[in-house]
């Protein structure tokens, strides 16, 4: 072989391991594990923590936590909507009690996200004109609502 | 040995080619028993599922409890205007013998719709969710330039955020708009149908929080779930379908209007 030629296959084979050498560092060991992804990015994704803990933990595991208001809400008709869905996301709470979560909204506004009247709702859906009822209080003056009026 | 200039850079192309492919055929014998072994030792098996999702858009009122949830159960930043699922609001209005299509979709619906068309002058409204359709044929994995992006054995198209490196390529491939920049990781960020609850066998913040039942997660491999009893009974649309996406969240009671 001429000098010159093996000199370049000589600096390609090198050019060749360096290259292996370098990415064996550069890309994770879990790559390609399932796919032309980091396997160990499923596990960590997978692993973030809880914010909502859901109704079912909120009478407790023996029923003795919020009994009488789980009792009261699981009859209602507002047995739909997720205790969270107004008292915010309270898993820190199941797990410790000593941390409260934000106290719920009782606001007319926040009922109206939900109950005022408008075009683009279902009409079967129950909905009042912020108008004409109410005179501007607070919704939890009159309705109960973890056991609203009518039905 | 008598080698012409172009004769020796076929042959060292070829070399560099071989090797490459060499070393990535040992690599994935090397992990592929090692792959399907750990699945097997782990609780949650993703090749017992695939997720599925279905929004009756006639159920929906707009409340926006879902985005509300969806950034809080995630880490979304609250006062950006990004969100991970969000809902838009159709009216069909008349404007004298024409009829036009106004869509919005204000803070993503977290803090209600105002109304500010005379309710006269509406035809016909409603609120269409939308969320991540989890394609079966995915463009933003195809685009993603270094496998940040990937799909499942389940079905969930996730964002590995430790190895984006925030190029928004995804962002643009996804004809839902369903992606956004996280501005405070500095990565692509979407949807994971709460894939950290799901696994755990609890349900997506935003369906749980849904309170008149519009939003439904299940599982389409267990006949009994009840997405698949729904997919069953009702006349069933997806998003942009004729694109081959092939989505996995469907819908019920779809207008035509809705792009």
């Amino acid at each position: 072989m001429q000098p010159h030629l093996k000199r370049a296959f000589i600096i390609l084979v090198l050019v060749i391991i360096g290259f292996l050498f370098v990415r064996s560092f550069i890309v994770p060991e879990s790559f390609g594990q399932y796919g032309w992804y980091r396997g160990d990015s499923v596990a960590e994704l997978r692993d973030i923590p809880v914010g909502y803990a859901g109704s079912a933990s909120c009478s407790g595991i023996n029923n003795e936590c919020h009994k009488t208001t789980y009792s009261i809400w699981v009859d209602s008709r507002h047995k739909t909507v997720n205790c969270e869905t107004c008292h915010g996301p309270s898993e820190k709470h199941v797990i410790d009690t000593r941390v409260m979560p934000e106290p719920a909204n009782d606001t007319r506004e926040f009922c109206g996200l939900c109950h005022f009247k408008r075009a683009a709702r279902p009409a079967d859906f129950p909905q009042i004109d912020p108008e004409t009822h109410g005179e501007n209080l607070k919704c939890a003056y009159c309705h109960n609502p973890h056991k609203p009026w009518f039905l | 040995m008598d080698l012409s200039r172009r004769e020796f850079t076929k042959f060292g192309c070829r070399i560099i080619i071989g090797a490459a492919a060499g070393a990535t055929i040992v690599e994935s014998i090397a992990t592929l028993g090692v792959a399907q072994e750990e699945s097997s030792n782990k609780e949650y098996d993703w090749n017992e599922h695939l997720w599925g999702y279905v929004v009756d858009t006639r159920k929906c009122i707009g409340c926006g409890r879902c985005a509300n949830a969806c950034k809080l159960e995630n880490e979304v930043p609250f006062d950006e205007p990004v969100y991970r699922t969000w809902i838009e609001r159709y009216r069909i209005v008349r404007e004298g013998t024409e009829e036009s299509v106004k869509i919005d979709s204000p803070d993503g619906g977290i803090k209600g719709f105002a109304e500010d068309i005379p309710a006269e002058e509406i035809k016909k409204a409603f609120y269409v969710p939308k969320i991540c359709n989890h394609c079966d044929n995915p463009p933003c994995v195809q685009v993603c330039p270094v496998g940040a992006t990937y799909k499942t054995e389940d079905g969930v198209i996730l964002v590995d955020y430790n190895y984006c490196i925030g190029c928004r390529y995804c962002i643009q491939g996804c004809p839902y708009g369903a992606r956004y920049f996280n501005n405070e990781k500095r990565t692509a960020d979407k949807c994971t149908w709460c894939y950290h609850r799901i696994t755990k066998g609890l349900l997506p913040a935003c369906v749980q929080a849904c309170p008149v039942g519009a939003r439904k997660f299940g599982d389409l491999k267990d006949p009994e779930s009840e997405i698949n009893k729904i997919l069953d009974k009702e006349r069933i649309n997806v998003l942009k379908a004729d694109l081959g996406t092939k989505p996995k969240v469907y819908y019920v009671g779809l207008d035509r209007e809705v792009r």
